[in-house]
């Protein structure tokens, strides 16, 4: 390094800003290349799910209109029918369908009427909610766990933490949940499954669809905290007489940061679709309802929505995680950028 | 293809060093599992053989009775034994989770190879087939999946299979990619084998050993989707008895007879959780 410094110092400002450009330059070409790629990725899941879809035996939106209790007229039925294109091929349906999806018109809910996206969008909320809160208290556990996993000496204990991810893992979400609402909220009255969307039966949701996410997340940080404590700079930290939790936060946990938030956006897959089960069991009004609903009532249309605006949601939070690591983990940063 | 947004997870397992002293007796935890896991082979296989009792008829004066000497697991609100039902529904969970598991690596496997061998186009074309499949939520996937097939509990297992093919596809490719520019490979080629010759022969039994300690811990996995796409009602309507099932119809009976959920909640838990610890085990002795 000292040999080069001399030469870079005489060649001035133009030496050393080029590289720094080139980086961002390049930076830049990374992000819209994965940018483009995301978008690709969730315009072909619509089409997926509208190809799946399109296979269900009978015409569902037909099987709708048809039914004498939804009370269309004549009249109705040919404009909604005109609508989906049904009196033409699956793929001209598809383009018509991605075409209006494209401007923002998702159609028309078969079920009830309402439009797929108000139907939605008032779920969207209570979702949101929960599977917010669930990723928080899922980094909670596995922060603890992983604080256990390098705190407590080998033996008995060490392993029993070790071992709790795997059984987080293996319990179903529906018996957590159901263990939960009788023990918490009818035996100990600690919240109350009446008013599902209320702060305490929301927090205990979120805590049934993070413990199997919590799993996910400790078995990666824990491997990676083992790798970082075999490395000379936490010896040296520990030699310095650091009490233990600064050593984990400061010396431990930011190197294993990486690893760690790329599970977290994958984990978001889990916490969508595991939020269909959680809030079957606990009663809540969010997106996995609306889907549960328009599956048993084969409302394509917002089925089709809610499963591609899940997919979307993974796929950008994915996307925006892969963009902010190298701000996260100077490692990851071209060396100019670092200096 | 370019390491896309999902493919962070891969597998590193291969990689880990070999560990020291080699050890004859198994662990106990393994022991525990395999005990497990036989005894529902077992419950799978001849379930007449362990219970005497008829899993579909109720004696309706001992409805809700609790688990006891008598009912060693209690009985329904019909008064039929719970440990029956859940013997009885072992074959249909255990056989769906299979199901999920061949197809998966059948066609998550084909998927993986073609793509890691060919290269090219093939590869982009089913990278981002691969890429579709790990961007909707499995569970979604499985969900529509099955709303496309019709709710039984093959088609259950159909769709859990198909949620899957996207992680078994993806550790494929790796391991082909990994083999490919083997000297061994390269020495195949020169003495004239054919493309199809060396991907079956060299490249395929090379590559199939992690996929196969995959498709283990997929299989717990698949036990627990099923039982989700039970509970939610997409499997065989009742009397089935397949597990999540049983934990759905025990659910409106959670307050006064908690055992009809904890008792089929917990076996499915007990059984995925020694599978994973196979799983496990496979995956350090393959390392050793």
């Amino acid at each position: 390094m000292s040999t080069t410094s001399p030469g870079a110092g005489a060649l001035g400002l133009a030496v050393t800003r080029s590289p720094l450009t080139a980086a961002r330059s390049r930076y830049a070409g990374f992000a819209l290349r994965r940018l483009a790629q995301a978008v690709l990725v969730i315009l072909l899941a619509y089409v997926l799910v509208f190809l799946v879809l399109a296979a269900i035996p009978g015409d569902p939106v037909s099987a709708q209109l048809d039914n004498p209790e939804a009370g269309y007229t004549e009249a109705e039925k040919a404009r909604i029918r005109s609508f989906y294109g049904l009196d033409k091929p699956v793929l001209v349906q598809l383009a018509l369908a991605l075409g209006r999806a494209l401007h923002g018109d998702l159609g028309i809910s078969l079920s009830t009427s309402a439009s797929v996206s108000s139907t939605i969008g008032e779920a969207l909320p209570s979702t949101l909610a929960l599977a917010s809160s669930a990723l928080v208290l899922a980094v909670l556990i596995a922060l603890a766990l992983g604080f256990a996993s390098q705190r407590l000496p080998e033996g008995r204990p060490n392993a029993l933490v070790r071992t709790l991810p795997t059984v987080f893992l293996s319990t179903p979400n529906f018996l957590i949940g159901l263990v939960l609402i009788q023990v918490l909220a009818v035996q100990l009255g600690l919240f109350s499954i009446i008013e599902p969307e209320s702060a305490g039966a929301t927090l205990f949701a979120a805590l049934t669809l993070a413990i199997p996410v919590s799993a996910q997340i400790a078995q990666v940080l824990i491997t990676a905290l083992d790798t970082t404590a075999s490395l000379d700079h936490t010896e040296v930290a520990l030699s310095r007489g650091l009490t233990p939790l600064r050593v984990f936060a400061r010396h431990l946990l930011r190197p294993s940061l990486l690893p760690t938030v790329t599970v977290c956006g994958l984990v978001v897959g889990e916490l969508l679709g595991g939020s269909l089960i959680t809030e079957t069991i606990f009663g809540r009004a969010g997106l996995g309802t609306v889907v549960q609903k328009a599956v048993s009532s084969q409302d394509v249309p917002v089925l089709q929505a809610a499963v591609v605006l899940s997919a979307a949601v993974f796929v950008l939070v994915n996307l925006v995680i892969d963009l902010v690591l190298p701000a996260l983990d100077p490692r990851l940063r071209p060396i100019q950028e670092a200096s | 293809m370019s390491a896309a947004v999902l493919t962070t997870g891969e597998p590193t397992a291969a990689a880990e060093a070999p560990s020291a002293s080699p050890r004859r007796r198994l662990p106990l935890t393994v022991v525990l599992a395999l005990l497990v896991l036989a005894l529902v082979l077992a419950f799978s296989l001849v379930p007449g053989l362990l219970t005497r009792s008829d899993p579909a008829a109720g004696i309706p004066a001992a409805k809700f009775t609790a688990p006891g000497t008598q009912y060693l697991l209690g009985t329904d609100h019909l008064g039929r034994d719970l440990l029956s039902r859940i013997v009885h529904g072992s074959a249909s969970s255990m056989t769906s989770a299979l199901v999920a598991v061949a197809i998966g690596v059948i066609v998550g496997g084909a998927i993986g190879l073609v793509a890691g061998y060919a290269g090219g186009w093939a590869d982009a074309v089913l990278g981002r087939l691969v890429d579709v499949l790990l961007a909707i939520p499995s569970f979604l996937l499985a969900v529509v999946v099955v709303t496309a097939l019709g709710y039984d509990t093959r088609n259950a297992a159909i769709a859990t299979g198909v949620s899957a093919v996207a992680v078994f596809a993806r550790l494929m490719r790796a391991e082909v990619l990994r083999v490919r520019t083997s000297v061994f490979i390269e020495a195949a080629r020169l003495n004239g084998g054919s493309g199809g010759y060396v991907l079956v022969r060299h490249v395929l039994p090379n590559a199939v050993r992690p996929v196969l300690s995959l498709a283990v811990l997929q299989f717990g996995l698949a036990i627990l989707t099923i039982a989700g796409l039970a509970f939610l009602g997409y499997g065989d309507p009742p009397p089935a008895s397949d597990w999540g099932l049983l934990v759905a119809d025990g659910r409106e009976h959670l307050l006064h007879a908690p055992w009809l959920v904890l008792a089929p909640g917990l076996t499915i838990a007990i059984v995925v959780l020694s599978v994973s610890r196979l799983s496990r085990f496979i995956d350090t002795e393959r390392n050793r």
